[in-house]
């Protein structure tokens, strides 16, 4: 770009142009989606698979979503060092998957705590009355978590106008209504059904997007 | 009667650095470079001009041993170019 004196035209031109520039410079990796995507519909149905042929794994598959804050990590240290532009939305969004992060390890938390406390009077009422108990807290697991899940994947899909994580986080309040009624089977086949929609496809749409962007800036530095 | 247009905006590179910088948050240098195509001594210049009027700040640093720098723009950069682009629209829309 040369100095020259502008027109009052092409000083709105410009302006217009390099604020576009701006939007457009920065494509997030789908590398975060793509684990995240993959670790729930793993454990999902992992799970149904343990009830499905009735056995159990030595240890609870959900200690895969811990192991994956590692990596997690790793990928956002890396990120942020690689990022060399910060926008507005970065910090927001940074703050609500944090946000989201926190919020599902509280729930995990408070689902065990009622669990615990559910189990026995289950057992107790099936003693008694030589019934199953009608109220199974278990089968009301699954439409907590998506719920939850829906939250980020929907303002993210909305705020960064990226249809296919929009589309995600209301397939996920669409399974969370669903497995209210559903059997804890259906429950977890429509657990994997979201994580597969609303992250791990969605994340790979990003990465092609953002290797596509890193291909053609290099292409014109060439 | 027309304003008479900040000299200090009113040139292409420091225009474009401004448009950028105004829609995000900060930048790198490298990343300005970039999208505006300038050499990296013309750019320096222009973000020096900026940055002695009070429109940017501009902070240098180290990054895994390679210097660094970021430039952000400032509140006074803002109120500057939303006048300039206010005066600009009067220009065209009166002209």
């Amino acid at each position: 770009m040369e100095e020259k004196k502008l027109t009052e035209k092409e000083s709105l031109d410009l302006i217009a142009t390099m604020i576009n520039q701006a939007k457009d410079s920065y494509h997030d990796t789908g590398i975060s989606a793509i684990m995240w995507g993959i670790v729930i519909s793993i454990c999902a149905l992992e799970k149904l698979v343990e009830i499905l042929f009735d056995f159990k794994l030595p240890v609870d598959i959900y200690w895969l979503t811990i192991l994956a804050i590692v990596p997690q990590v790793f990928i956002s240290i890396r990120q942020k060092k690689e990022r060399k532009v910060k926008t507005y939305d970065d910090i927001y969004m940074d703050y609500l998957w944090l946000g989201f992060g926190v919020s599902i390890f509280l729930m995990i938390f408070i689902v065990n705590a009622v669990f615990n406390a559910s189990e026995p009077v289950s057992a107790e009422y099936a003693r008694l009355t030589g019934h199953p108990s009608p109220f199974i807290f278990r089968e009301f697991i699954a439409p907590l978590f998506l719920l939850v899940y829906g939250i980020p994947t929907f303002v993210t899909g909305a705020a960064c106008k990226f249809r296919p994580m929009l589309w995600g986080g209301l397939l996920c309040w669409a399974c969370c209504i669903i497995t209210i009624f559903t059997t804890i089977k259906i429950d977890l086949l429509l657990t994997a059904f979201s994580a597969v929609f609303a992250w791990l496809i969605p994340g790979i749409i990003m990465e092609r997007d953002y290797k596509r962007a890193k291909q053609e800036l290099a292409q014109t530095h060439v | 009667m027309f304003k008479e247009l900040d000299p200090i905006l009113h040139s292409q590179l420091r225009l474009a650095v401004m448009s950028l910088l105004i829609s995000v948050r900060e930048a790198e240098f490298t990343f300005i470079r970039e999208k505006t195509n300038a050499t990296a001594g013309n750019l320096s210049v222009q973000i020096q001009k900026l940055k002695d009027a009070g429109y940017i700040d501009v902070i240098k640093q180290f990054k895994d041993n390679y210097p660094q720098t970021i430039c952000k723009i400032t509140k006074q950069g803002i109120r500057a170019f939303e006048e300039y682009v206010a005066n600009l629209q009067s220009y065209l829309g009166k002209g």
